[in-house]
């Protein structure tokens, strides 16, 4: 392993919410996709302690994806209609394999079932969208499963 | 190409359009210079291809000429309308700014070398 570009990297939709990786259809023009992986934490400190304490509560699982728009793209427009949760599928390059190897063909991903809903910016510059997700579902991160 | 094909434009600049040099002894003639270009990425390929372009006509004083209606040609071909290319898919041409300005000659400071033109911004997409 080692530090990748994110030239390669790719987002993956697929609106009807099917499993396998043969149903994900590539979104072009898009050059940018974040995920956030926060945590809740709850303060537990208690009398005695010398510092402030927390455990961990549920991780978040949403992000965005971003790009140009295209206007012969409209997967993230279409999305916003959606009433059932679709796969999207994160890849922050085309070298990296799954820690997990299955599937061995698949670049490392980040993927499970979410709503998206998206924004259009249009200015005198090459219009840009924007895309908010949140998980519907558990996701599958490299080499493991979130429960 | 669109430039250098319209009779209109070659008929004010009959020495021709050329891109950075004019051949030695021209006198009214267009130039077309690349001034800067990036590039917009987007996964896995370029998205798309930004490029600024100086744009002017230039007439020595002892040649005579119209400048401005040369410039004013330049502006007519060029603003909002968008350069095909093969392989490329047309976003926008449009003028960022005006060019106005007038040099001396560097052999015959009797002679003074007017131009006018633009700097044009032009953008193709590639998907």
């Amino acid at each position: 392993m080692a530090i990748r570009s994110g030239r390669t990297g790719r987002v993956r939709w697929s609106p009807s919410g099917a499993g396998t990786p043969a149903d994900l259809v590539e979104i072009i023009s898009l050059n940018a996709w974040t995920l956030s992986l926060r945590t809740d934490f709850e303060e537990v400190t208690a009398f005695g302690d010398n510092n402030k304490v927390y455990i961990p509560g549920m991780r978040d699982i949403s992000g965005t994806v971003g790009g140009f728009y295209n206007g012969s793209e409209l997967a993230l427009v279409r999305a916003t209609e959606e009433t059932e949760p679709g796969l999207l599928e994160l890849s922050p390059n085309d070298i990296d394999g799954n820690l997990s190897g299955t599937p061995a063909d698949l670049p490392m991903h980040y993927s499970g079932l979410a709503y998206l809903d998206c924004e259009i910016n249009c200015s005198l510059a090459a219009p840009r969208i924007t895309g908010n997700f949140r998980a519907a579902g558990s996701w599958t991160l490299p080499n493991q499963e979130v429960a | 190409m669109r430039l250098g094909s319209d009779a209109t434009l070659l008929g004010l600049c009959p020495n021709g359009v050329y891109y950075q040099e004019a051949p030695e002894g021209a006198k009214q003639f267009v130039i077309v210079s690349l001034v800067e270009e990036h590039d917009e990425g987007t996964f896995e390929q370029r998205g798309f291809e930004d490029a600024l372009y100086m744009v002017e006509a230039r007439m020595a004083s002892t040649a005579g000429g119209n400048i401005q209606a040369a410039a004013a040609r330049i502006d007519a071909l060029l603003e909002d309308v968008p350069i095909e290319a093969a392989g490329f898919h047309a976003m926008a041409c449009f003028r960022e700014s005006r060019l106005r300005m007038t040099e001396v000659d560097d052999a015959d400071p009797s002679i003074r070398w007017f131009r006018r033109g633009g700097m044009y911004r032009v953008q193709v997409s590639l998907v």
